[in-house]
């Protein structure tokens, strides 16, 4: 039944590990940039916010697919040598994940409110001290949700890099599929494997929803 | 205790307050209220820093609050501050919201903390709450904490910012009553109510404040029964329904 699937696995299982590192380091660079953009975001220094302001605005309002195209195409014209796919979907991934990241940073830190703030520093607590033991780990707790569903979200989006070539999970089965012409044996096996690594995501993520309920 | 001389704010353009002049003794209450927006909230915080003011002076306890050598966060320790929304920090325990101050600003040893922690819980009367968190909490269970929040750091003056008036009626009592017992213990207290009953049990002076200025004030509520102001009338006569 599996048939194209089986004979087909180090291959196919080959694009998934592609797509796994793409994420990965589409991750381990976007959530550092974007708590940078975060920071811009809240910052009250015009200099600082006004630049990274319009960052966030241009890239969320551009398909990631177009980011990636753009990327992938232009920057060697801009740096006169061709890229390479992988290295290219990374900086594209995270050029566009952090300010996603950003914006959820941001929020977080607006739902710590002022009174809790002010809680602190009226106890004679100071601005370090409030920031590390008052500010920080409640916006932490508000964000953690988000940033795993937008972790998900950027696992999910990997396969957008097969438009520049990048013989990912998808684009593999692609490939088999048009020498085996299996489709919905292919692409099914390809729907499972992500169902299952995301549905766990999205329980660990939801796990931490009743932890903030419950206030713990 | 208290001096406040000519004080006045603006925020921008806009004068919060306009030349608030008042002294609070040692171990008096003093009730303000008036309508949203005269400045009630905005004269707690300037008091404690929270806030800065454009002009005049506050001292406390001898010490001015606007002077730049002044060490505001020693200052604020001798002050406590209990807000309407009670501003427990929701990822800690009753008792380590309380903890919090005593071991990062005064260094004290955990052991010690708790067990004073422990202490001020019995007092406000919800010993058995020291490990909920504050989700757990009833509004006057949460307002209860953050009174123990305050009273740690053995502050010499409490400032109360509408503390029940996010309360559901049932709950407001048992806020009261401790603040009743702070009050007649000989705490200083400032306090932002609109509950008429408290004023006239325990407080010495009551002021009334209407767009940033103090309009009235006197010893008694009864005082408020012929209040030179219009202004007062009209407000007292929505609240003393
Ligand atoms: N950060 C701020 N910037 C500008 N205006 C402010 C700021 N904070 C308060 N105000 C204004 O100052 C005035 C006084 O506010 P304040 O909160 O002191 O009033 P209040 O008497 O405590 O009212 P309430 O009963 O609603 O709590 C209001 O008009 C308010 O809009
Ligand atoms: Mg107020």
């Amino acid at each position: 039944m599996f048939d194209a699937v089986s004979s087909n696995l180090p291959f196919l299982m080959g694009g998934f590990w592609v797509t796994v590192k793409l994420a990965f380091f589409a991750l381990a660079g976007g959530i550092p940039l974007g708590i940078l953009v975060g920071l811009g975001r809240i910052s009250r220094n015009k200099w600082v916010y006004y630049p990274v302001t319009f960052y966030v605005n241009v890239i969320r309002n551009i398909p990631l697919l177009l980011v990636i195209f753009w990327f992938y195409f232009v920057m060697p014209i801009i740096i006169g040598s061709p890229l390479d796919p992988f290295p290219s979907a990374v900086i594209s991934f995270i050029i566009f994940e952090a300010t996603y990241f950003g914006e959820i940073l941001r929020a977080g830190y607006q739902s710590v409110s002022k009174g809790q703030i002010e809680a602190g520093y009226s106890t004679g607590l100071t601005y370090v001290q409030t920031t590390r033991y008052i500010l920080i780990p409640i916006a932490l707790r508000r964000m953690l949700p988000s940033m795993i569903t937008q972790s998900i979200v950027t696992y999910q989006d990997t396969c957008l890099a097969f438009v520049i070539g990048l013989p990912e999970f998808v684009r593999r089965a692609r490939i088999v599929d048009t020498l085996e012409v299996r489709s919905i044996q292919l692409f099914g096996f390809v729907a499972i494997v992500f169902f299952i690594t995301c549905y766990i995501g999205s329980v660990i993520s939801r796990r931490f929803e009743v932890r903030e309920q419950e206030g713990g | 205790m208290i001096q406040i001389k000519d004080m006045s704010k603006w925020y921008g353009d806009f004068q919060v307050l306009k030349d608030i002049t008042e002294e609070i003794k040692q171990g008096q209450t003093v009730v303000v209220c008036g309508p949203s927006g005269s400045g009630k909230s905005t004269l707690l915080r300037c008091i404690n820093g929270l806030e800065p003011f454009q002009k005049g002076e506050i001292f406390v306890d001898g010490v001015s609050v606007s002077d730049p050598a002044t060490n505001l966060y020693k200052l604020r320790t001798e002050i406590g501050m209990v807000f309407q929304r009670f501003e427990l920090y929701p990822h800690m325990t009753a008792i380590q919201n309380i903890t919090l101050a005593p071991m990062k600003a005064r260094s004290k040893p955990r052991k010690e903390a708790e067990a004073k922690a422990m202490e001020l819980l019995q007092r406000v009367g919800i010993p058995d709450k020291a490990h909920e968190y504050p989700a757990n909490l009833s509004g006057g269970q949460q307002q209860r904490v953050a009174i123990a929040r305050s009273l740690v750091m053995e502050p010499k003056i409490m400032m109360f910012d509408e503390p029940t008036s996010a309360l559901d009626p049932e709950m407001i009592k048992e806020v009261l009553d401790v603040m009743i017992g702070l009050s007649k213990g000989g705490m200083t207290m400032i306090v932002v109510t609109h509950e008429m009953g408290f004023a006239r049990e325990v407080s010495d002076e009551i002021i009334f404040m209407d767009e940033g200025m103090i309009i009235e004030r006197g010893t008694d509520i009864s005082f408020f029964q012929k209040p030179k102001n219009p202004r007062t009338k009209e407000f007292l006569d929505k609240i003393l329904i």
